[in-house]
């Protein structure tokens, strides 16, 4: 394996390294002391408990067309942030971030379902990568303003949505510095086209509190290829269900049976239903049984088929409870 | 009442499987127009003091 020296040197002495990180967190704290990036962090907690962005005077105003807002508020971070990786290349910068050969994001402030992040593409990058061939619509919404650099892209409009299929309009927009875009991601998705050099965004985007599902549809015919949790919670819960049941854990079977009954996503009140008939039959076929029987429930349907499926293997299942479907 | 052991495994799935949050089939292009993302990195430390 190849070490380079720098590398090399730390491994011995890191000072330098926690010398670097120092400077970088105080070029950190003196943007926080002179922007104001404490009422962004304010009226982002407003934002995520639900209140609506014109209630948010700078957030509107960081996310208004041709205003000067935003850049002026990015604009010392990046150059103080810059000046402290010239003099440390290997330092790190203590804001959350990402970045590969396309694209680069800084967290700047999150609070719960909120986050502002600083993003940039690189056309270069961009255009090694294969053209999209898909398109996500997600329960969030997002505003985003150009802050530098100009690209063609295609707005993607949901029109109308199937079980295995969506109407997708394209609707081609020019991006340039000073654009804003706000969009409902469940409708709208953004497709980047080609840009020259790096396109500069600043993005704000609220993730539903309330779940949902993404959707990922084929560019080509709308076809639907992929479906996903909308909240982590979610996926967390389905996980936590499936290990209550390869645990054979009886005892959780009445809270797999409230979860089973609760508004929330079909795929894991589904999966909650099965982990809780796997673990007590009779609480999970009479849970399975008041789910059939509400015609408003969502998955009243697939309940019916399974509570016939499992009646007619177990017969004796209808001593735990007859259910008219 | 002699009730049988229902296998999971043998309980069907919704027509319309569910993946975990931030899963896609084409992850890499969504990124231009989604945070919901969830991005893994493996990182290997040295743990040998030289």
């Amino acid at each position: 394996m190849k070490i380079r020296p720098e590398l090399q040197a730390l491994r011995s002495d890191d000072t330098p390294q926690r010398q670097a990180q120092q400077r970088l967190k105080a070029a950190l704290d003196d943007w926080r002391a002179g922007s104001p990036i404490q009422l962004a962090e304010d009226e982002l907690a407003r934002l995520a408990g639900g209140a609506v962005l014109e209630d948010l005077p700078l957030l509107t105003a960081l996310f208004t067309p041709d205003d000067p807002s935003a850049r002026q508020f990015v604009g010392p971070l990046i150059s103080k942030l810059c000046a402290g990786l010239a003099k440390a290349p290997l330092g790190l910068v203590p804001l959350r971030h990402f970045t590969d050969d396309a694209l680069a994001s800084i967290m700047l402030a999150r609070s719960g379902f909120a986050t502002l992040s600083l993003q940039v593409f690189d056309g270069a990058g961009m255009a090694r990568r294969p053209r999209p061939v898909s398109v996500s619509f997600s329960p969030s919404q997002t505003w985003e303003q150009v802050l530098a650099g100009s690209a063609g892209a295609e707005l993607i409009h949901c029109r109308q949505t199937y079980p295995d299929r969506a109407d997708l309009a394209v609707e081609p927009i020019n991006l340039r510095p000073g654009t804003a875009l706000i969009r409902s991601n469940r409708q709208t998705a953004l497709v980047l086209g080609n840009l020259e050099g790096c396109l500069v965004t600043l993005r704000l985007q609220r993730r539903s509190a309330s779940g949902g599902v993404t959707r990922e549809y084929q560019l080509a015919d709308g076809a639907l290829i992929h479906q996903a949790a909308g909240t982590p919670r979610e996926s967390r819960l389905e996980l936590t269900a499936a290990l209550l049941g390869r645990m054979g854990r009886v005892d959780a079977a009445p809270l797999l049976a409230a979860m089973a009954q609760e508004q929330g996503g079909a795929s894991l009140r589904w999966q909650a239903l099965r982990e809780c008939l796997g673990l007590d039959t009779a609480e999970g076929f009479r849970t399975l049984c008041a789910i059939a029987r509400d015609p408003a429930d969502p998955l009243a349907t697939p309940a019916g088929a399974l509570w016939a499926q499992l009646l007619e293997a177990h017969p004796q299942l209808a001593e735990v409870e007859p259910c008219p479907v | 009442m002699n009730l049988p052991q229902i296998d999971v495994s043998a309980l069907p799935d919704l027509d319309t499987l569910t993946g975990v949050f931030g899963s896609l089939m084409h992850p890499v292009q969504a990124m231009a127009s989604d945070d919901t993302l969830i991005i893994l990195m493996v990182f290997v430390y040295d743990a040998i003091k030289g």
